[in-house]
């Protein structure tokens, strides 16, 4: 496993920047990489991701979420390739450090990234300076989720949690 | 036009070994053999080739998933798929003339499949009482006739509106619409009789009427069962989603009585591997179990995860999911714990080994998938063995993450759909009410009749008017006699179909067929031209749109013949914009939109690419059932006892058939050809029944009610499934299923555990196939 870690601060308070974060589907439109994602459930999604020719795709299970402080991710697959973690911490001036540290396989297309000599750190930077520029011009976050993932498994913020929002009668 | 077979096919059995593989070249070229019999090569490629792409028409063939947009092959389809697509698009058709030339108790005697080979249906026709013969009859004459019938009634609740999962989500809604207008929730369906069970086990214990996985979750599981299921044939694109999860790691335990060519290996045609290479393995193990076993089977595993949690304490339960997300553990430990190994072992024709080892499989799995099919819904104690399924996923936490859950496999198209709004019996007080507001007229409480109990008012007298939508009643239910004799006791039948079948033959006094336009046909209304909606066994509500011309020009939509009716048999009371409904589709979505949770936005979201994603509480820690946690259960049950002599018959479909419709008399994956009037039987139970291979038998079913119900001149083939167990093809093995034999608490026919013996025929040899 080849290891980044990259910490951007964001001019935003913590709930703002964590809840943007948690908008997955808009990432597309201010990073590079990324170029679609589906969220299947709160704890699944499938991204496609291109960097320069390498383009691939890749579903993550998010492990551990807790609101406005963490979230863990694994990518799924007969060798996941990487796993990681993102962390949101107030600084002293009420913004938010975004911390990413990423644990990349040397195998597949991820492999490949990891390979190249400081350039997951490079990518994994960049991606974080875009999404700081993105959040701070929008000034509010355009959505969130505000549930939590224990072992993967996700739950509502307690206001809903209890409440189906989809029909449940038996289906024969 | 192509011509109709003008005389049934001869019926000549021959035999080969069972296949060990499904799918591959054989698959493509059998697909377009049967298309191009059925239509032109041009028909072939318009309906193929837009078939489950965004945009254009979803298969009626069977309710599996389509890839995500962008992920789809330009061929998105089965063999099945294939040839059912092109049974509808045929160029065949039946007019005026045909049925000047057939009476009605001639068309009585045709097979299923001479009926469907006829053609499309092309014009309303009338059987008035007392005559033999169908006459045109005009769409507004029709609707008058029908409407005066239903306002001849004494009460509403003496008219049944039956829906078949080839419904779209629109025709679902109108239908349920009017019927509850009109004053009854006599709603049956087809779901009834296949997944119902399903249904009340996943809502009685998470919560939910719906499975609770998607392709992803399949793809990302390490240790997917599929129990009582039949991939090859009945959802062959399933396959495409076992491959892909083989390609991850993925270990896969099928438990079945008979050992199915799509259980064992899988050749993908659309891959280099799959057209000259060896394809891909599906079943890693192989469990040969009997009919009915598997409520003992998981019991028998759960059992033992409890003892390996005894030997390794905190390693083998997820407790942390226990404890906070469900209720009744200790109780279920209890009873699990108190289950005898010699039952276990009696009921599932396994050996204990064999559990241990499907148990160590499951320690060694942090994902795990339970599919299952009618194999498991159509016994008595069809709800209790989902229950312990669900038991099972619960353990070690086996819902509500990713690679893991419960996957009920749906046959029909959109049965999920329909159910989702609004066709079900008994819907509750929520929806009921939700209807009320937004139509203004006080929908009836009083829950309806299901499949089974409208043939038993049927047969009492207190229904007297029986309108289907789509679909094939009389062929679909069980105790074809007593069906067949309930069904002729209505004074009016009336059908809604693309193409001729047996309902349209042992009919009510009056009888009416009225055609309608098939999925891949385009629909033309007054707004423009028409798509509908339906939704898949994963939730995913999508478009369905056309693309052929008409069979006919007279042909309605299924939404036009219900709105038409509706405004006639109502008179305007209360005001539901009827008219509005059939010239724009929209409209109806709009009015779905408001009464269903989830459907919100649904114009503007369900022609997305992809269409709409109704998530699955369960996923999110919801669990709608009235305790708010996952329900552990305590459960008990047992295939029926079968006396020495006898066996336990399960009915099944062949490779050649969809649903009650055979194509051809071949079954080529079992080895079957020429014939459906064969019995699968274990060469041991063979000899041990002092019968040979190929003799001629009657199937003769023993019931409680003392009845004789036999299923005559059967062809006895030796065949490897489990000992004591026996398959034939249904509808023709239906005429042994007794109305009264359901399962527990979903009232679902019991088809896949019959006790039978067979009787040697006196008129066939006893010791060769050769006649």
């Amino acid at each position: 496993m080849r290891t980044v870690q990259e910490t951007v601060e964001i001019a935003v308070p913590v709930r703002t920047a964590y809840n943007q974060w948690t908008q997955f589907t808009v990432f597309p439109r201010f990073t590079r990489t990324v170029r679609h994602v589906d969220q299947v459930t709160p704890a699944l999604t499938s991204w496609t991701v291109a960097l320069g020719p390498l383009r691939t795709e890749f579903q993550a299970e998010i492990a551990e979420q807790e609101p406005d402080a963490y979230l863990v991710w694994r990518s799924l697959g007969a060798s996941p390739a990487h796993r990681g973690r993102v962390t949101f911490e107030p600084t002293a001036d009420g913004g938010t450090a975004v911390t990413v540290r990423m644990d990349l396989a040397p195998a597949g297309r991820a492999g490949l990234l990891a390979a190249v000599p400081a350039l997951p750190g490079r990518v994994v930077r960049g991606e974080l300076l875009r999404f700081k520029r993105y959040i701070e011009g929008l000034g509010a976050e355009s959505g969130a989720w505000r549930g939590t993932i224990r072992g993967g498994r996700p739950k509502r913020p307690e206001p809903e949690r209890h409440e189906s929002g989809v029909p449940h009668w038996p289906v024969g | 036009m192509k011509k109709a077979p003008g005389e049934e096919p001869h019926d000549e059995l021959a035999v080969t070994p069972p296949r060990t593989w499904a799918a591959g070249v054989p698959a493509v070229a059998h697909a377009l053999e049967y298309s191009l019999e059925e239509t032109s090569a041009r028909r072939t490629g318009t309906t193929l080739l837009t078939m489950n792409q965004v945009g254009g028409i979803d298969c009626p063939g069977c309710a599996w998933a389509d890839p995500a947009p962008g992920h789809r092959h330009r061929n998105e389809y089965c063999e099945n798929g294939a040839k059912h697509i092109n049974d509808e698009a045929t160029t065949r058709r039946v007019t005026a003339d045909f049925f000047r030339t057939h009476p009605v108790s001639e068309l009585a005697r045709r097979s299923d499949a001479w009926l469907n080979q006829q053609g499309r249906l092309t014009e309303p026709v009338v059987k008035r009482p007392g005559s033999d013969f169908y006459e045109p009859i005009s769409w507004n004459d029709a609707l008058a006739l029908m409407a005066g019938e239903l306002a001849g009634l004494d009460t509403p609740d003496e008219a049944v509106f039956y829906t078949s999962g080839r419904a779209g989500n629109e025709a679902a809604f109108v239908l349920q619409l009017f019927a509850r207008a009109l004053g009854t929730n006599n709603l049956p369906d087809c779901s009834n009789m296949c997944h119902e069970s399903s249904g009340f086990a996943l809502h009685e214990t998470l919560g939910t009427g719906k499975g609770t996985v998607s392709l992803h979750d399949l793809h990302h599981a390490d240790l997917i069962f599929l129990v009582g299921q039949n991939p090859g044939s009945n959802h062959p694109r399933q396959l495409s989603a076992l491959e892909e999860a083989k390609r991850n790691g993925a270990r896969i335990i099928a438990v079945n009585p008979l050992p199915e060519a799509g259980l064992l290996r899988f050749k993908n045609p659309q891959k280099p591997s799959g057209v000259i290479g060896r394809g891909t393995q599906i079943a890693d193990r192989f469990l040969h179990i009997r009919n009915g076993g598997d409520l003992a089977l998981f019991q028998g595993i759960n059992r033992l995860l409890l003892e390996a949690e005894d030997a390794r304490p905190g390693e083998v339960l997820d407790h942390d999911f226990i404890r906070e997300d469900t209720a009744g553990f200790e109780d279920f430990a209890a009873h699990v714990r108190g289950v005898d190994w010699s039952r276990i072992l009696t009921a599932t024709g396994l050996s204990r080994q064999e559990i241990e080892q499907v148990r160590d499989d499951v320690l060694r799995s942090r994902r795990v998938v339970v599919c299952w099919a009618m194999g498991i819904t159509q016994h008595k104690h069809a709800v209790p063995t989902i229950r312990e399924f669900v038991n099972f996923l619960l353990l070690r936490g086996n819902i509500g993450r990713a690679g893991t859950g419960a996957c009920p496999v749906r046959g029909h198209s959109n049965v999920q759909g329909d159910r989702t709004v609004g066709i079900w019996e008994q819907m509750p007080d929520s929806f009921l009410d939700a209807l009320r507001e937004e139509f203004g007229f006080d929908p009836p409480r009083a829950h309806g009749l299901d499949s089974v109990r409208t043939i038993e008012a049927m047969r009492a007298g207190r229904v007297r008017f029986f309108l289907g939508l789509a679909g094939n009643f009389v062929r679909a239910a069980p105790d074809s006699a007593v069906t067949e004799e309930a069904v002729r006791s209505c004074r009016t039948t009336a059908h809604i179909s693309t193409k001729l079948n047996r309902s349209h033959t042992v009919c009510g006094e009056t009888a009416l067929i009225l055609p309608t336009l098939g999925r891949t046909e385009r629909d033309v209304q007054a707004s423009g031209e028409q798509f509908v909606t339906v939704e898949n066994s994963m939730s995913e509500v999508h478009t369905s749109q056309g693309r052929l011309r008409p069979a006919s020009p007279l042909l309605l939509s299924e939404i036009a013949i219900l709105c038409r009716l509706a405004r006639r048999a109502l008179g305007g009371k209360p005001d539901i914009p009827w008219e509005r409904f059939e010239a724009d589709y929209g409209v109806i979505r709009d009015h779905i939109s408001r009464i269903v949770k989830g459907l919100h936005d649904y114009n503007q979201r369900v022609t997305r690419p992809g269409g709409i994603q109704l998530t699955n509480p369960v996923n999110e820690g919801v669990y709608s059932n009235g305790v708010g946690r996952a329900l552990f259960t305590r459960n008990t049950g047992e295939a029926p006892h079968v006396p020495e002599g006898h066996l336990l018959l399960q009915t099944l479909r062949s490779h050649d058939q969809w649903n009650t419709v055979p194509y051809t008399s071949d079954d080529r994956y079992r080895g079957i050809h020429g014939s459906r009037r064969v019995v699968l039987v274990n060469p041991d139970d063979v000899a041990e029944l002092g019968l040979a291979d190929g003799r001629g038998v009657d199937l003769v079913g023993v019931w409680t009610d003392g009845v004789e119900r036999r299923a005559e001149d059967f062809r006895v083939v030796p065949y490897p499934t489990a000992r004591g167990c026996a398959a034939a093809y249904y509808p023709e093995t239906n005429v042994l299923v007794p109305l009264g034999s359901v399962a527990d608490e979903s009232n679902q026919p019991t088809s896949k555990s019959i006790v039978v013996r067979l009787e040697a025929r006196a008129d066939s040899p006893p010791d060769s196939r050769g006649t």
